[in-house]
Formats: structure tokens, sequence, C-alpha cells
């Protein structure tokens, strides 16, 4: 699914984001990014939806090589993947349902299925009721839970999530994991960039530790328990 | 007593529960889209220009009205002394001779008394003795769209057979000449302030653009297309244009129904309506373009290379 060799970025201000970086990312698995800030977390997802080209090396994410990709190529990539960020950028002059609906507006859904989907997200995430709400009254999780639905609405293959836990204590921070983890049962590959590590111990998946821009560890989730 | 004030601070720390908005939704559950300072004003402002120009366009109306009344009565009057009779045809035919001359006619003398009783009235017995000491009266017709010399012409003539010329006449020619000129500044001054209200629109939007750069984002981060990201500000730049039109022409109703008796009194009749789909197309178009024009650069920065 994801590829990358020898991948570097290097920003126009002059910081290297990332160097070097090598590393391959199975279909189907949950994959932590971890690492101290400034490690390239956020960098290297930046690169795998496209909202930078890397500078030299070779990154391919679902066949798409995003350093010879034109910008219709790396749309079409866009729409295939779901982004789940910190500050979960929702639109806070719309509705949750307009909120979890644009991805599929953007994929052309008629408009006439659209609250029907954008109702069953979020009944996964159990904010069904909250779908003509505006985001304004919704709690930070509850916030962070629309995120999820918008970024699952589309049943994308991939999806990016960046500290999607950062801003939630501890039990909120759990239920948004027991959600990315039935989206990774489902058959969806998660990428999640984070700082809280004691996840790990009751989310299991693989990790790759970044240091500085390269990749420094890189340890393997074996069901039963195996690392 | 320290017990219940920390009661009531406990009871203080309460969130108050937080009342939901209400907006009203359109079919397919989606919401419009938020109107704000940005939009007012230029709504306000494109409005203002809108409306000058609807009333430039109105008392032009008017003006062309006024004067078209006149058309029809437009004549010059030559005339010659009763000595000079005799050469009444032959300046008839040197009057018909010029060009943008439509009709040359001899009064005949019959038609002059008849007139002349008319306007004496209760003293019509002195018709006859005033008919023998006015002169004799030919008639000119402009044809339309003649020359703005034509009166300088048929004086030129007038003054060879020794007639002259009704001055006051010249005067309502050279009014119809000018309604032509400011017509053609009008239609310049109107491309000039269409000009200027897409600048307007595409600057607000702009601003717009700019508080919501995270929705743009946002669309863009799902892979939308150009115009997927394009279209919502395109028609809501078409939005503020024609409801800036449509107030622009309502505004215009206050100015008729306060100068409706002067405008009685210059036998005027102009309607407001013929400015009604001017107003709303113009200013639609106005918005789209200046929409399409804000919008340009923005969809087209999808992917940062570093």
């Amino acid at each position: 699914m994801i590829e990358m060799r020898q991948l570097m970025l290097r920003y126009p201000t002059g910081k290297t984001a990332l160097s070097g970086m090598t590393m391959s990312i199975k279909k189907g698995r949950f994959a932590y990014l971890t690492g101290e800030s400034g490690a390239g977390k956020s960098s290297l997802l930046r690169c795998l939806y496209g909202g930078v080209r890397p500078s030299s090396g070779q990154l391919t994410v679902q066949n798409v090589d995003l350093r010879k990709a034109g910008e219709r190529q790396v749309r079409r990539l866009r729409r295939d993947i779901g982004i789940i960020f910190q500050d979960h950028r929702l639109l806070f002059s719309r509705t949750v349902f307009e909120n979890v609906a644009l991805p599929l507006r953007v994929q052309g859904w008629k408009p006439d299925r659209l609250v029907a989907r954008a109702e069953k997200v979020l009944e996964f995430v159990g904010l069904k009721d909250r779908l003509w709400s505006f985001p304004e009254a919704l709690s930070g999780g509850e916030q962070q839970r629309v995120a999820i639905a918008r970024a699952m609405s589309t049943k994308p293959p991939l999806i990016l999530a960046d500290e999607p836990t950062g801003n939630l204590d501890i039990e909120t921070a759990r239920h948004v994991m027991n959600y990315l983890m039935e989206l990774n049962r489902q058959g969806s590959t998660v990428i999640m960039a984070t700082h809280d590590l004691h996840l790990l111990d009751t989310h299991p998946g693989d990790i790759f530790r970044l240091h500085a821009g390269a990749l420094a560890e890189e340890l393997h989730y074996v069901r039963g328990g195996e690392q | 007593m320290s017990g219940e004030r920390i009661n009531r601070r406990v009871d203080r720390a309460q969130p108050e529960a937080l009342e939901e908005r209400r907006m009203p939704r359109l079919p397919g559950g989606f919401s419009l889209p938020p109107f704000g300072l940005h939009q007012s004003l230029a709504l306000v402002i494109v409005c203002i220009a809108l409306w000058s120009v609807g009333v430039l366009w109105l008392v032009l109306q008017a003006g062309s009205v006024w004067t078209q009344g006149w058309q029809k009565d437009v004549r010059f009057h030559v005339y010659l002394q009763q000595q000079d009779a005799q050469k009444l045809n032959a300046l008839a035919g040197k009057l018909q001779a010029l060009p943008g001359v439509a009709a040359v006619r001899v009064i005949p003398q019959r038609e002059s008394r008849d007139w002349l009783a008319d306007w004496l009235g209760d003293a019509a017995e002195m018709t006859d003795e005033l008919l023998s000491s006015l002169p004799r009266t030919v008639e000119v017709r402009p044809a339309g769209g003649s020359g703005e010399f034509l009166y300088d012409d048929v004086a030129d003539v007038a003054a060879v057979f020794g007639a002259s010329v009704n001055r006051g006449e010249a005067h309502l020619v050279q009014a119809q000449h000018l309604m032509s000129k400011l017509q053609n500044l009008l239609w310049f001054g109107s491309l000039i302030m269409g000009l200027a209200m897409v600048t307007i629109i595409s600057n607000t939007l702009r601003m717009i653009l700019l508080a919501r750069a995270d929705e743009v984002q946002l669309m863009r981060l799902l892979g939308a297309g150009e115009w997927f990201v394009r279209l919502p500000f395109v028609l809501e730049g078409g939005l503020i244009g024609g409801m800036a039109g449509l107030l622009a022409w309502l505004l215009l109703w206050p100015l008729l129904l306060a100068t409706g008796d002067w405008l009685v009194q210059l036998n005027v009749d102009i309607s407001v309506f013929v400015l009604f789909l001017p107003l709303l197309l113009g200013g639609a178009l106005a918005g789209l373009l200046g929409a399409l024009l804000a919008t340009t650069r923005m969809a087209s920065e999808n992917t940062v290379s570093v």
C-alpha cells in the first residue's frame, strides 16, 4: 500500500523534515508513527496525502508515485484517503451533517443518499442524534468523533490520523482509538501519528519510531501479542 | 457560613448548557453560507453603484421622453416679409434642396388667418389687419437624425432671400443632440461602473476566501476538483450581485414617487420596470465575473512543491 525509499523532504525555509526515510506499510495494517516533536511524523503524513511533494527519493501510495503524480492523480488519491487532524478541522459554520457529507459531495454522491450515509457513520461514533447540530455545541471528544465520522464516510482504504487524541483526556482518547481500531478491523489501513505511547498497550499495532526525520526503529505487531 | 459559600461556588462552576444555533435548512439538509460583514459591505457598495447607474438611466429616459415629445413638433419657421412674397416659392425650393430636410411647406394665408383668429379669440376682428402686416411663413421639417448644423444651413439660405428664422426652435434640436451624446456617455459610464463593481465583488470575495481559507483547504485535502471549490464562491458572488441589483431597483421607486408631480408637469412618463432586468442581471453578471476573478488562482494551487 505504501512504499518509500530514501525519501527526503526539505521545506523552502531550508529545514529538512525527512532525510532518507525508507519503510513500507502493508494493506490492512494499523501503524503508529511515533517520535519526539519535530521527528517528521506530520511531515510524513503530509507527504502521504500529497500535501507536500518529496524533494527526492521515492514514495508510492496506493500505486501512485507521488513525486511524479499530476494534480488530478493527487486529487484522486486524496478521495481514497480519510484524514483526521489533531485540531479535527471541522467547519464551524456548517452542521455536523454538512461536515460529514463534505467528502461524499466531493466524490459526487447523489444528494438523496447523503443523509442516510451521514446518519450511518454518525451512529458508528455514537452521534446520530447530533446530525443537525453545529460543531460549536459539541464537546472536544464529540468534535473528534465527528472528524472520524467524516474521515470514514467514504469508506476509504487508507486513514491518516495526525495525533487525533492529542487534545483529549485518557478516557475519550481510548474511545477514539476504539473507533479507529474498528475501522481497521473493517479493512481500512490506519496510519496514526501519536505521542501517547500508553495507547499502544491497549491498542496494539505496528510501530515506526522516527527520529530527526529518519526511521529509528520499526516494530511489527503480530496478533497474539508478539512483536 | 463557609460551607454555604463553598456550595455557591460549586453552583457557579456548573457549565451553562450551550444553546444550539438554528439555521434555515435548504433541501438536502444544507444550510445557506454564512452572511457576514464582508458580504453585507459588498451588497451595500454594489447596490449604491447600481442605484447610481439606474438613476442616471432614468434621468436619460426622462430626457429622451421629453425631447421625443418635441420630436414631432420640431419645425423651423422661416419668415419672409410681405413685400418679398414673390420669392416665397424660390425660397421653399432652396430649403427643400438642403440635406437633412424632410419636407418644406409654404403655409397658406388662409391657415394663418384661422390660426390667428383662434389665437386672438375675442379680438378676432383684428385678424385681417394683423395678417396684412405679418410675414409669409415657410415651414421646414427636419428629417430624423438630421445634422446639428441644419439650423445654420436653413439660416444661411434664409439670409440669401432676406428672410429670418425662428431662433428658439433651434434649441429643441440642440437638446436632442445633447441627449444623444449623453446616452453614449452613459453607456461608457455604465461600463466603467460595471468594472468597478466587478473589482469590488472580487476583492470582497478575496476577503471571504481568506476568512474561509480553512474550508477551501479542507475541500482540497478531500480531493475536491477546481470547480467544486470555486462554484460555491462564484454562486455567492452572483447572488450578492443579483441581490444588490434587486435592492437598487427597489430603491429607485422612492425617487420616482418623490419626483412624480414634477414629471407629470413635464408630461414625462418613465418606467422603472424597464430597469428591473438590466439591474438584476447586470448585478448578477458583475458578481459572477468578480467571483471568477477572485477564485482564479485559489483553486489551482493543489500541492506544495518543496
